[in-house]
């Protein structure tokens, strides 16, 4: 199999805490991979060891067969954070521009068809501190896909997003997958997760259980990924 | 009022500021350390070392004698001159703080010449010379009470007094506004994710200081450009209508080049951009960098001759003075407003040399608190 984004053995810990506990794993190209987990399960600091934000403090992470960090890697890479991230004094169309920049992006279409993608083509001049939550959210995944990253990291991209705009975004990451990019989804809502083709559920900084939704499922015997959550972490007692 | 909504209120507010221990430690010992050090400067702040150089008349018998020994009970040490124009080269190159010109009869004055770079602390030596004048005056009896004239090497000791602090205040503005600007807008880029992501970007560090170096720049160029503008020029406008006629602009005069003037200021403003990166490392709110004023600004005002001469200052503080970025800028300033120096000036160099090691020192140290494992 291809190897899109490796894990070996990934460790990270802030004094006493130890968020990420020994994670291994390879994920294929053109695949959309959910984190699933509680809130401080380690979602946000193993993806910052993805994206080599962090250093490891054992083990090591590849993306593209890159090891991280590594700078000029980071081309290849789009990060939509868990905040917006973008620039509130700057237009929609300036921001994109602004990203499209620094990933070393000449060509000025890409902004044009980086907003257009998120719907936001005709909010081009308009300030983003006066744009919506939502459309806020639609121009920071612009942003973080302005250089067309063959490997997509986002961060708990539908926090604060309506279930409309929920199945819009849902609708263009199956379609950046489609067309190869790799997209690692950090969320905490379980009804998300049947979206993704392959869910890794996260609890105290360790992969618990891996799969399809339908496979955890069956594999825990549950209805629901939440029930099959709580089987998988030992906590069966409290989802019945 | 609702009390119980009320006490909700208060009891948020404190404990809100209860857990900001830099807001705690700037509320109640920020005060205590810049008033103790205001009080400190301004007791303790003495006579200045006057090294003084006597041009001796032919009045040597009658005054000379009397006020050497006057001036060395006063502490100033004293040297013989041969004549004004060497008294004049003594001052201007620094190996006399003053130069005491004798008359050559009874009925001329006495001339003190400074050289008009810092007329505070001038003042503060004239001084202590005029006490050693009266009491050589009262020693050599039957002279009468000379009369003594003030002259500068640079500029005239008459100038409106805003001349020498001009200047100072120039420089100080410029640092203080281009900091806050800085380091708020950099506070917002920690805090509002933005950097987070950027850092997420092939960017360097390097470029992240430098371009928010030059993006400030560019407004520390305007503003520098309108601040001497608006310092040295005078424009008279005409009556209008029944409006008199009145005048826009200081009107400060300027002995040396503007272009030099603005170059001081600039890498003073560079330096203060890089200020505000690394201290907006240590703020977690907006009005935390506002809060870092009375700890970086307000001494550099106190100790960098803004305010109080450098010579005047207590001895204990004399070693801080040479760490403070803005002296460097203000005595560079003086230098080209009043002495009208050009870059062949050592004193000139070395505030330029300063001001832009000081520049680059603080870009370094502010690329650092940018954090990021990727080289």
């Amino acid at each position: 199999m291809d190897v899109a984004i490796r894990a070996v053995d990934l460790v990270k810990r802030f004094g006493t805490v130890t968020a990420v506990d020994g994670m291994s794993f390879d994920l294929a190209p053109g695949q959309i991979y959910g984190l699933l987990g509680p809130n401080g399960s380690g979602k946000t600091t193993l993806i910052r060891l993805l994206t080599g934000m962090t250093k490891p403090t054992a083990g090591h992470a590849e993306v593209l067969g890159v090891r991280m960090p590594d700078r000029p890697n980071l081309a290849r890479i789009g990060y939509m954070t868990q905040g917006d991230g973008i620039y509130p004094a700057l237009t929609a169309g300036e921001n994109a521009t602004f990203f499209a920049a620094v990933y070393g992006v000449e060509d000025a279409a890409r902004v044009t068809e980086a907003l257009a993608l998120v719907g936001l083509a005709d909010r081009r001049g308009t300030v983003a501190a006066t744009l919506s939550g939502g459309q806020r959210r639609r121009l920071s995944l612009a942003c973080a896909l302005v250089h067309r990253p063959p490997v997509l990291f986002l961060d708990e991209p539908t926090v604060g997003v309506d279930p409309l705009l929920r199945v819009q975004f849902w609708g263009h990451f199956r379609a950046l997958a489609d067309a190869g990019t790799t997209i690692v989804v950090s969320s905490h809502v379980m009804d998300e997760a049947d979206r993704c083709d392959e869910l890794l559920f996260v609890r105290d900084g360790r992969v618990i259980a891996r799969g399809g939704g339908a496979e955890l499922r069956a594999e825990a015997g549950t209805a629901d990924l939440e029930a099959a959550f709580l089987h998988f972490a030992g906590e069966g007692a409290v989802a019945a | 009022m609702n009390p119980r909504r009320l006490r909700a209120i208060v009891r948020r507010v404190v404990s809100e500021i209860r857990r900001d221990r830099p807001s705690l430690a700037l509320l109640f010992i920020a005060p205590l350390v810049i008033t103790g050090l205001v009080t400190f400067i301004v007791r303790e702040s003495g006579t200045p070392d006057v090294h003084a150089g006597i041009v001796s008349g032919r009045l040597n018998q009658v005054i000379a004698g009397p006020l050497e020994a006057a001036l060395r009970d006063q502490g100033v040490t004293v040297i013989d001159l041969a004549d004004e124009p060497a008294a004049r080269t003594a001052v201007a190159d620094g190996t006399v703080s003053l130069a005491i010109v004798l008359p050559a009869d009874l009925t001329g004055s006495i001339t003190l010449v400074t050289n008009g770079l810092d007329p505070a602390a001038e003042g503060a030596q004239i001084g202590a010379v005029q006490k050693a004048l009266i009491s050589a005056a009262v020693s050599a009896a039957g002279a009468r009470a000379p009369t003594v004239t003030h002259e500068t090497v640079y500029g005239v000791p008459s100038d409106d007094p805003i001349t020498s602090f001009a200047p100072a205040i120039v420089g100080f503005f410029v640092y203080f506004f281009v900091y806050v600007l800085t380091g708020v807008s950099f506070l917002r880029e920690r805090t509002g994710g933005t950097l987070e992501r950027l850092m997420a970007t092939p960017v360097t560090r390097g470029e992240v200081v430098g371009g928010y170096t030059i993006g400030f720049g560019i407004f520390a160029t305007v503003q520098v450009a309108l601040l001497l503008a608006w310092s040295l020029g005078t424009v008279h406008v005409g009556a209008i209508g029944p409006l008199p006629a009145f005048a826009v602009g200081l009107g400060i005069p300027m002995a040396g080049s503007p272009l030099l003037a603005f170059l001081v200021v600039l890498l003073l403003a560079v330096g203060a951009v890089s200020l505000g990166i690394f201290l907006s490392t240590f703020a977690r709110t907006e009005l935390q960098v506002i809060q870092f004023i009375p700890i970086v600004l307000a001494p550099q005002f106190l100790l960098s001759g803004v305010l109080f001469p450098v010579s005047t200052l207590p001895d204990v503080l004399k070693p801080l003075v040479a760490l403070m970025p803005l002296g460097y800028a203000v005595d560079g300033l003086r230098q080209v407003f009043i002495r009208g120096a050009d870059l062949s000036v050592p004193a000139l160099q070395g505030d330029l040399a300063v001001l832009a090691l000081v520049a680059v020192f603080f870009a370094a140290i502010a690329s650092l608190t940018i954090r990021r494992d990727v080289v």
